[in-house]
């Protein structure tokens, strides 16, 4: 229902424009909260995202993180498919934000090991040392 | 009026689907939670603070929704997208962290191994030092040896060659070297002859042996008075005397004594007794180190 109509109709019967009146404010409040573009945008940064983080280093240190973002953009998918666009556009920004989690929860895994192993080197050396010392 | 009123009701309920007072919501306070523990951590605040100010911001986004009435799917959307937000943060401080460890501990190791390397070559150096110093030492003490075997060797071959040129005596008052009657003319003082040769040649040993002194003495023939002799010897001594200290030799080194006729060590009966009484004595007073002279 377009303006034009309900005017028409507004304009033949007084009742029923009052009727009509609070139908269209309801339908306007509706719509108003529900209506939603189409996330191309967003699925598309939520596509690099993914695929950004899918890479063997990811998936051998942040498995399950990794594989939530790809979850997430498999049902981004199908909310756009069923042209639910507003819960299209949210599952696009989780994955994203997922798929940057993934990378970053790889990294500081890697981080942590490399720091444990260079730690580990640096007493080795201390204990040599130590050792030798006393000569 | 019965019209108006349901329009008021319809609009009322309308309004009210998107603006409730806000409800609780359990994801948004999760968010919440985790952002403040995040920002209270020194860690993440220092390591993560542009990723900490977007969780902020998501946040405040996530908690105006729901200030704003939005439905309850939106704000555990921005909930969720706030707390991952968060991990976000977190996670990246962490790896600073681990980064910073890695570079601390490679760094230590770095020093460690500069460390052993400096103490290797320092103890290699001492060592070398000190097998050095005792070669050097070794060779130190054993010229020290030498040099000294050999002034001692070379003193005593100089003295006794010196004072065998000089026909030296060893008597009990010292080595005596005897100037000979060839020096005096009878009844003179002056010295003739070859006497400044000799003379020469004693100057030189004084020279050469700086720590000498010498009692230098005069007698005479029993030809004259014996006053006579005591004076001629005295001016015979004080003649040689003073040609030494004319060649050189300190005159603090040297006294003068006059014997006149006494002591004579020949006979003045004959003319060879009588010059060889004629003659001035050189007594090298003996020194400590003489060991090896006598």
């Amino acid at each position: 229902m377009n303006t034009s109509e309900r005017q028409a109709l507004l304009s033949r019967c007084p009742r029923r424009k009052l009727a009509l009146t609070v139908a269209s404010t309801a339908v306007l409040m509706l719509s108003g909260c529900a209506s939603a573009p189409v996330p191309t945008e967003k699925m598309a940064v939520a596509e690099a995202s993914v695929k950004h983080a899918t890479t063997s280093a990811t998936s051998d240190n942040a498995p399950a993180e990794l594989q939530l973002a790809i979850d997430k953009l498999a049902a981004a998918r199908q909310a756009m498919t069923a042209k639910n666009y507003e819960r299209a556009a949210q599952l696009a920004q989780q994955a994203d934000v997922d798929a940057q989690v993934a990378e970053l929860h790889a990294q500081s895994a890697r981080s942590r090991k490399a720091a444990q192993e260079s730690q580990e080197a640096a007493r080795v050396l201390r204990e040599e040392i130590s050792r030798e010392t006393p000569r | 009026m019965n019209s108006r009123f349901l329009l008021l009701a319809t609009v009322t309920a309308g309004l009210a689907a998107c603006t409730t007072t806000p409800t609780p919501n359990a994801s948004l306070d999760k968010a919440r939670t985790s952002f403040n523990q995040a920002q209270s951590s020194a860690q993440v605040a220092q390591l993560a603070p542009d990723e900490l100010g977007r969780a902020r911001e998501s946040l405040g986004v996530a908690e105006k929704a729901r200030t704003d009435g939005a439905e309850t799917s939106t704000v555990d959307h921005l909930a969720y997208m706030a707390s991952q937000r968060v991990t976000i943060a977190n996670e990246t401080a962490a790896s600073k962290a681990a980064q910073a460890v890695t570079a601390g501990a490679s760094a230590e190791r770095d020093k460690l191994r500069l460390v052993t390397r400096t103490n290797e070559a320092n103890a290699a150096n001492q060592q070398l030092a000190v097998s050095k110093q005792r070669n050097v030492s070794t060779a130190a003490e054993l010229a020290a040896v030498n040099a000294a075997a050999g002034r001692d060797q070379a003193r005593v071959s100089d003295l006794e060659s010196q004072l065998s040129e000089l026909n030296a005596k060893k008597t009990d008052r010292g080595m005596v070297v005897t100037l000979g009657d060839v020096l005096f003319e009878s009844g003179k003082s002056n010295l003739v002859g070859e006497g400044p040769a000799s003379l020469a040649k004693i100057a030189d040993f004084f020279r050469r042996n700086p720590q000498r002194s010498a009692s230098i003495e005069g007698y005479t023939d029993s030809v004259g008075s014996a006053a006579m002799n005591q004076g001629l010897s005295e001016r015979r001594a004080s003649s040689v005397k003073t040609a030494l200290v004319d060649l050189g030799v300190p005159t603090n080194r040297l006294t003068t004594r006059a014997h006149g006729e006494n002591m004579p060590v020949a006979t003045n009966s004959t003319p060879a007794g009588r010059q060889m009484n004629r003659r001035v004595e050189i007594v090298l007073a003996p020194q400590a180190d003489d060991t090896p002279v006598r």
